[in-house]
């Protein structure tokens, strides 16, 4: 009896997912050198090793590139699609780190890692995900580790946001499941292929499909299944909530674009779909107009992640491969102008203090002008002016909608852009205002330098993908 | 590769860099190279002049952005004129500015902002595309923002960047906004591209797409109501003032209409919309003029009224006109500027003109700069500023604007007014800067001493007066070009760039032109004879003190406070979106009505962590939105399912 038999998958199998394995792994590595190392040694190494096993993961996926392999019978497809996911997600998690250097007390640091990797390696398995079981093991994967994570902070309403998040993504989780039953009943398969093929039509499958998409909304964090978000978001620890801002939202899209897109070809793919993108344009809307009325910085990014994600969803309305491929452009371009936001947030901070109200940010362009240039860089980004990577993204969007016949998805999204403008401009403003001399001479020394990295990398990053868009090819997903 | 276009457009931004990284090493020796690049570019911009000045001009792509969209520049009749003001005048203010800012110890910064700027314009004017448009928009606002708040240490400097910066955010996002329905729309963002299609275009999409540019050209240009930051940014230094609030950023509005001259067309409502706001603009401006103390005020408030007209000729549809009135404008006002610059650098930074008289004995050269300028604004025949402003007033009556028409001449009138007012005061009769300030009712607030960071070296007088010598020339002669209406010079040089005149078929005017010069002589002549009356006959003269006190104390509030339009945008804008801020965040984020709530769980304290989340109200709210937004997914998806079969 060979070992074929036993298990029967082979080794192109078990290579599709070795870059989540690493990162998987590399958690324990991260533990077991947490327990052992002397104290002072810890917090580096534990670092070190965490982002060169997020840079190899990235490497190896990258490797992938062109050879699209479905695996363990398509449960796991790792093609284009998925690898472009897995990148960004390495990527924000990378950053994330940067920012969390000083995450946790000295001796939770090992295991806040830890989950910020088991996290993210949840994200990738929803990255290739094909099958519903795949999908619900990623997704909890992903929130499960969050939950933890959110608790960590020392701040008095941490516990109770992730409390908060946990009670309601539950609840989320629970519409998501409900949904693939029921869409397994009518189908019955769990695999996202054989919603693609012919299909035995009916109510039970609709309103699977409608469950599905509202755990996936919530997720997302889209309006009205967005309460939790700025909540969740000001609790949180930093380097959480940017990680939150991007990993999260990337898994999901994927789960999303594979949904939708394996949905497409079918006759009822237009109604199923509407409701998404009218929530998606709801978004756009109610998401910038309360981010005027912030003034905590992450609640402010909250709101505005609800409308940047409002943008994304938009430009998938038509389920063009053109549309799949400017969101996946804006994705990444809202990974690198929100980070970039985050890590000038974190640089703000100081001991017990996060740097996220609006007022240590009044004076900043006197105080430090390169790190208040670069806030304000992300800030025009984020509200879509050019040459940055936002405006670019935007425009593509728009471009996208009005081809496919969303016009009116267009036309929301100037009017969402026009009001957000003035949400980011509140800080820039506070920037560059008339301030009082204390204000001015109030010197902040941030709790680490390295944050600076993930400023610089990210203002380079949204100034070269506004002036060169890197369109990837070849991403139609894959669900077979 | 257009080799000399790219050097036109890159020399300026390789001078900021080089100033910037080397100025402690390049010390005075910024000033001369900092001159030196923008002469260089306008060479380069004067060799490529016959190439461009027709409508194609001379293009260049420089990148692919996304596939099927380019960046790139062109040179074309409209980009090279701006071009040219912005090299040449800009040039000449940068010669002006090494002896205005020798004592300065940020001497080598103030060029680097200085090129910087210029870079921004040329950004602006030699884009080929809506999206370099607006960078270059935005890059003019940063560096205008830079060189208005030069001075820092001056609060009022600051605020006055401050506010300038904020207004001109409001224009950008009223251009991002066209730019976005132009894309939607046409697909494109190259100019020509987008004028192909012009023709396609819905009205609806039309008229926003010409009011989101116009709420741009407003706030860069300075028209009612988003004028108010024009008077404080005379805060900066005065080469600044002349450079940008005369000669090339505040026109960057009229660049903008006449360069989207196909849309406006094809829109008579936008167009009157840009015409009555340019004309109230323009009257506005004029009638504040006269409530002036301060110099560069009574200069700021006159640009905004000459703008005003340009604004008006552009949107009537007189685009030459208009062009030409920038043309002549950029020459005297800088001329008027540095005239100013001049008395102000001589007299210690004393800008007050109650505290000035009898300059003409002292300051001979200034007197004859300044009023030759005076001469040219006030639209005096034979000096640049006649032929233009004639064209722009008779302009908006061959296109059947009467009032516009009448509006454009009682506004001349006032401006030969105002001017005189300031010449009389300024370089005749007693010298008064020994009178105290109470015997002229000056405030005591007024002065701010800015003295500290100057050392005693001063800069050889011709530095400053080369530059004004040189103005002198253009600031008469400029407007000669036209002589001859359609077959003169600048008819021709446009072409057809603005479309083909439209009012063949126009009714009989009731006045022909040269008529319609002699009502606007004479009405700038009753201005000129009422300014002397009031202000130059000898017993004025002689009574100057007390009469100036008089003036000042009787000073209408609605003029003092300059119509009320800062209180009025505080009352209307500022306030309400702070009272809508709070109420959006009341109700569109339960955090706010829930944190009393939280507070008090907080202080009870007692109950376990379970409960206060579930208690303080949070939880049970979210889980009813998600709720009430999960019953209509599931309500549709049942009726899709059941419906759709």
């Amino acid at each position: 009896m060979t070992p074929q038999s036993i298990i029967p998958f082979g080794s192109s199998d078990w290579s599709a997912v070795v870059p989540m394995t690493i990162v998987a792994l590399s958690a324990l590595v991260v533990i077991l050198a947490d327990l052992t190392l002397p104290k002072h040694l810890r917090r580096p190494v534990v670092l070190g090793v965490a982002i060169l096993a997020l840079a190899i993961a990235g490497v190896v996926a990258l490797g992938a590139w062109g050879h699209p392999v479905a695996a363990f019978g398509g449960a796991f497809v790792l093609g284009g699609f998925a690898i472009v996911f897995e990148e960004i997600v390495v990527v924000a998690a990378i950053f994330s780190l940067l920012l969390g250097s000083t995450l946790g007390r000295e001796d939770q640091a090992g295991g806040a890692i830890a989950l910020v990797l088991w996290s993210a390696s949840g994200a990738m398995l929803m990255a290739g995900a094909a099958n519903f079981m795949t999908i619900f093991l990623g997704l909890e994967l992903l929130s499960l580790a969050l939950y933890c994570l959110c608790g960590l902070s020392p701040r008095a309403g941490a516990r109770e946001s992730a409390l908060k998040y946990l009670i309601l993504s539950s609840t989320a989780s629970g519409f998501l499941l409900y949904g693939m039953a029921l869409i397994f009943g009518a189908t019955g398969s769990v695999s996202l292929a054989a919603i693609a093929g012919p299909t035995i039509s009916n109510a039970l499958f609709d309103v699977g499909c409608g469950m599905f998409l509202i755990g996936l909304c919530f997720k997302l964090s889209l309006v009205p299944f967005h309460v939790w978000t700025p909540d969740v978001y000001e609790g949180a620890p930093l380097p959480v909530t940017a990680f939150m801002s991007v990993v999260t939202k990337a898994g999901t899209l994927a789960v999303l674009a594979r949904f939708a897109y394996a949905l497409a070809p079918l006759p009822q793919a237009h109604a199923i779909l509407a409701p998404l993108w009218i929530v998606a344009a709801i978004s756009m809307i109610v998401g910038n107009v309360a981010a005027l009325a912030q003034t905590d910085i992450k609640r402010l990014l909250a709101y505005s992640g609800i409308a940047q994600l409002g943008y994304i969803v938009a430009s998938m309305a038509g389920t063009s491969e053109q549309g799949l491929r400017y969101a996946i452009f804006y994705l990444g371009a809202y990974t690198f102008m929100n980070l970039g936001a985050f890590a000038v947030v974190a640089l703000l901070s100081r001991e017990r203090e996060e740097g996220s109200r609006l007022a240590t940010f009044a004076g900043l362009g006197y105080r430090q002008p390169v790190l208040a240039g670069a806030m304000t860089f992300f800030l025009l980004s984020l509200a879509g002016l050019p040459p940055t990577a936002g405006f670019t993204g935007k425009i593509l969007i728009l471009a996208t909608d009005v081809n496919s016949g969303y016009a009116w998805l267009a036309v929301l999204l100037i009017v969402g852009t026009a009001i957000s403008a003035y949400a980011y401009f509140k800080i820039v403003f506070a920037m560059y205002g008339r301030t009082t001399g204390a204000e001015i001479q109030r010197a902040t020394k941030p709790a680490s330098a390295l944050p600076w990295v993930g400023v610089a990398i990210c203002a380079v990053a949204t100034l070269a993908l506004g002036l060169y868009p890197i369109l990837p090819s070849d991403i139609v997903p894959l669900v077979k | 590769m257009n080799a000399l276009l790219l050097a036109c457009w890159l020399l300026p931004l390789a001078g900021a860099i080089v100033i910037w990284a080397f100025g402690p090493q390049l010390r005075r020796g910024a000033g001369p190279l900092g001159s030196a690049v923008v002469f260089a570019s306008l060479a380069c911009a004067g060799s490529l002049f016959s190439q461009a000045s027709n409508e194609t001009g001379v293009g260049e792509t420089l990148v692919t952005w996304i596939p099927g969209y380019t960046f790139g520049l062109r040179l074309d009749a409209l980009s090279l004129l701006w071009t040219l003001i912005i090299t040449g005048v800009g040039g000449l203010i940068h010669v002006y500015s090494i002896g205005y800012m020798w004592s300065d110890r940020a001497f080598a910064r103030f060029f680097a902002y200085l090129n910087f700027f210029v870079f921004s314009m040329l950004t602006l004017v030699l884009s080929d595309n809506v999206v370099g448009l607006l960078v270059g928009w935005g890059l003019v606002g940063l560096a205008s923002y830079f060189l208005i708040g030069f001075w820092f240490y001056k609060p009022t400097a600051v605020a006055a960047a401050r506010k300038a910066f904020v207004i001109n955010v409001v224009g950008d996002i009223g251009i991002m906004f066209a730019i976005f329905a132009l894309f939607a729309s046409t697909g494109s963002i190259a100019y020509a591209d987008i004028f192909a299609k012009a023709g396609t275009l819905p009205v609806g999409v039309l008229i926003a797409v010409c009011l989101g540019l116009f709420v741009g050209a407003a706030a860069k240009s300075a028209q009612v109501p988003l004028h108010t930051w024009l008077p404080d940014a005379m805060e900066g230094p005065t080469p600044v003032s002349a450079l940008i609030h005369a000669a090339t950023m505040v026109t960057a509005g009229v660049y903008l209409i006449a360069r989207f001259a196909p849309l406006y067309n094809l829109s008579p409502t936008a167009q009157s919309i840009v015409a009555i706001v340019g004309g109230i603009t323009m009257l506005t401006g004029a009638v504040l003029g006269i409530a002036q103390w301060d110099i560069k005020r009574i200069l700021a408030y006159s640009t905004m009224s000459q703008i005003g007209y340009m604004i008006m000729g552009v949107g009537v549809g007189a685009y030459q006109a208009g062009v030409l009135h920038f043309f002549t404008h950029a020459f005297f006002k800088a001329q008027l500027f540095l005239g100013a610059g001049i008395i102000i650098h001589a007299l210690n930074d004393e800008q007050d003109v109650r505290k000035m008289g009898g300059l003409y004995r002292r300051m001979p050269f200034a007197f004859w700069a300044m009023l030759l300028g005076t001469l040219a604004i006030i639209g005096f025949p034979f000096f640049s500023g006649s032929y233009s402003k004639d064209a722009v007033i008779y302009g908006t009556l061959e296109r059947g604007h009467g009032i516009l028409y009448v509006a454009g001449i009682l506004t001349a009138g006032i401006t030969a007014f105002y001017m005189f007012r300031m010449i009389f005061v300024v370089f005749f009769g007693p010298e008064r800067d020994d009178v105290p300030d109470v015997a002229l009712a000056i405030p005591e607030a007024a002065h701010v001493a800015h003295a500290e960071d100057h050392d005693a070296a001063h800069a050889p007088e011709w530095l400053m007066r080369l530059p004004v010598a040189i103005l002198m020339v253009p600031t008469v002669a400029a407007g000669w070009l036209s002589i001859g209406g359609n077959t003169s010079p600048w008819y021709r040089y446009f072409g057809t760039l603005f479309g083909t005149s439209e009012n063949v078929n126009a009714p009989p005017l009731p006045i022909p032109e040269l008529a319609s010069q002699f009502i606007v002589y004479a009405v700038v002549t009753v201005g000129v004879v009422i300014a002397y009356l009031r202000y130059g006959t000898p017993a004025a003269l002689r009574g100057s003190v007390e009469r100036l006190r008089a003036e000042a104390l009787a000073m209408p509030v609605a003029l003092e406070r300059a119509f009320w339009f800062d209180d009025a945008i505080a009352f209307a804008i500022v306030r309400p979106a702070q009272a809508l801020g709070a109420f959006i965040g009341r109700v569109l984020d339960p955090h706010v009505i829930d944190a009393a709530v939280r507070d008090i769980a907080w202080l009870a304290g007692a109950l376990g962590l379970v409960a206060r989340a579930l208690q303080n109200g949070l939880v049970r709210t979210y889980a009813f939105t998600i709720a009430i937004g999960a019953a209509c997914f599931i309500a549709y998806f049942a009726f899709v399912g059941i419906a759709g079969r």
